[in-house]
């Protein structure tokens, strides 16, 4: 077990990849103009309000972990200075990102209500010659960008580890030198981005919902699936590798502990969203509750993956 | 508010099926990139720099009396139990022996490399300190040593490890570990001396680095680990 990293470090790694997922599934309604088919968007405002505050919590509770960067905060200017620690890139990549959130959720929210504004006065008059889609347009483009760059990150901080933790570090394919964990991070943060603004937000906040997206059942399956199919491939390909990768994914899969691997993750983060979204193809529609709970399982299965990769991160037998 | 900024191209946008593509084609780009890039951080790629010390372990004298961890943990004035240098069992009951580890002061050390402040850095002596200012025990170097010889100090909040008694060594002394060991298997010396000890253990090929296929270049520390 690897036990330096645990659940504080998981669960900002889930809320950077979380805030990340849910900006994308935002900036794609609106680069796709979705977004404009009605008035407010529950989804887009979702994921364009709660990345700034959902990423910067989760670097506030990294600060608690740390040591003596907490009691004497002023050392954590130095981390911005090492460029050869992929934790020095994340700490750049965030500090745009964070901003660029919480601008685009202010942009989002004067756009969907511009009464607000109109009650503001005399601060109007410099408001209303803001062209708030233009800027939108620009802030959810670069702020894709730094969110791809987050979910990624997340990843790559863990496979640029290397010998130390070859579970951590294990190729797509055996013979493929590319690192499975930021492409597997990334398209869980994707995954649990959609599950908060459209499965979750779009489900309570639109009744209609399921009648606007009638694609979003082939984009589910198309996502868990290849997140399944990453997945596999992660634990395969660690079991071919042998020694303490091998022993990771055993442990994950068939351990003591695969109980949480199993029910935790892959029942409601693949299995039952899958199910729901299958049958949503086959009969047209689905009841709300259940299109929530398939909501709330991909994004909970997002975060205990997390956890279970950490943990599982088991060092290089010496 | 709305309605302004329009232009032509609003109304239509992106097509779904380009923006999928595009996304693709930039997920795609981005994973590959990323396998290039996280080499950055990897052992292996920086200027490779020795040092004249040289510890060489001989596995076939160690009787795992743990004196080292001991001798280790009241000269740094460690908490209770902690040591810079543990004794790993090895072998089976048949045929028991006993692995020391601690900091091998790479030339290349990943700690540094991965160390977001820079408080982990390789000094002139060869030996890899750590700048306790600096730290703020992020533990991603614990996490990203090989040998796992770094510990954590509760206390100060900072990552901690040996640090080759560099204060003692500079006098013409000895590390503790050294010192304490009884069946004398650990060698101290320079490894630039020929005549030395160490300068023949290391030359004669009998001394080796552990786990050299780690790639971090293990500059101080060697090892025995088979007779003759």
């Amino acid at each position: 077990m690897q036990t330096i990293w645990g659940w504080l470090p998981a669960i900002y790694l889930f809320l950077g990849g979380l805030g990340a997922g849910a900006f994308l599934a935002a900036a794609t309604l609106e680069f796709t103009r979705k977004r404009y088919e009605i008035d407010i968007c529950p989804i887009t405002l979702v994921g364009a309000i709660l990345p700034g505050p959902l990423v910067a919590l989760g670097t506030v509770l990294l600060i608690f972990d740390l040591g003596a960067g907490l009691r004497e905060p002023w050392r954590i200017f130095y981390m911005f200075t090492h460029f050869s620690s992929v934790m020095t890139w994340g700490i750049w990549i965030l500090s745009v990102f964070i901003p660029l959130s919480l601008v685009y959720g202010f942009l989002e929210v004067m756009d969907s209500y511009p009464m607000v504004w109109e009650r503001m006065g005399k601060r109007l008059t410099l408001l209303q010659r803001i062209p708030v889609r233009r800027i939108k347009r620009i802030v959810a483009a670069v702020g894709s960008v730094f969110a791809v760059g987050t979910a990624l990150y997340t990843g790559i901080l863990l496979s640029a580890v290397g010998p130390a933790i070859p579970f951590w570090s294990t190729s797509v394919l055996p013979f493929l030198p590319i690192p499975m964990m930021p492409l597997l991070f990334l398209v869980s943060a994707i995954s649990t981005g959609i599950g908060l603004t459209v499965d979750l937000s779009g489900t309570l906040a639109l009744p209609d919902m399921q009648e606007r997206f009638r694609r979003l059942p082939l984009i589910h399956l198309a996502l868990i699936g290849i997140e399944a199919v990453l997945l596999g491939l992660l634990l395969l390909t660690a079991f071919v590798e042998g020694g303490a990768a091998a022993r990771a994914a055993q442990d994950i899969a068939m351990g003591p502990r695969s109980l949480v691997f199993w029910i935790l993750i892959v029942l409601p983060g693949f299995a039952f969203p899958l199910a729901v979204h299958a049958c949503a193809l086959g009969l047209g529609r689905h009841p709300r509750l259940v299109h929530l709970g398939a909501g709330m399982g991909i994004v909970v299965a997002g975060l205990i993956l997390r956890y279970v990769v950490l943990v599982s991160g088991i060092p290089v037998t010496l | 508010m709305k309605g302004k900024g329009c232009h032509p191209m609003e109304k239509t946008g992106l097509s779904r099926r380009r923006f999928l593509g595009l996304a693709l084609a930039g997920g795609a780009a981005a994973s590959v990139g990323a396998g290039f890039l996280e080499r950055i951080g990897e052992p292996g790629t920086e200027e490779v720099r020795y040092s004249p010390y040289a510890l060489v372990i001989d596995t076939t004298k160690c009787t795992g009396c743990r004196a080292c961890i001991e001798a280790c943990n009241l000269r740094n004035s460690l908490a209770e139990g902690q040591s810079y240098t543990d004794v790993l069992d090895r072998g089976d009951e048949h045929a028991p022996w006993f692995l020391p580890v601690q900091c091998q002061h790479c030339a290349d050390p990943p700690c540094a490399a991965v160390c977001p402040t820079g408080a982990t850095y390789k000094h002139e002596s060869g030996v890899v300190l750590i700048n306790e200012k600096l730290c703020v025990g992020c533990k991603y170097c614990m996490v990203a040593c090989p040998y796992q010889a770094r510990i954590f100090d509760e206390k100060r909040g900072v990552a901690d490890k040996c640090w080759l008694c560099l204060e003692w060594v500079l006098k013409g002394d000895l590390p503790a570990c050294v010192e304490a060991c009884i069946p004398g298997a650990r060698i101290f010396g320079r490894a630039d001396d020929p005549d030395s000890e160490v300068g023949k253990l290391i030359a004669s090929g009998r001394a080796k680095p552990l786990h050299p296929e780690f790639n971090t270049h293990p500059a101080v520390l060697s090892y025995i680990i088979t007779e003759g």
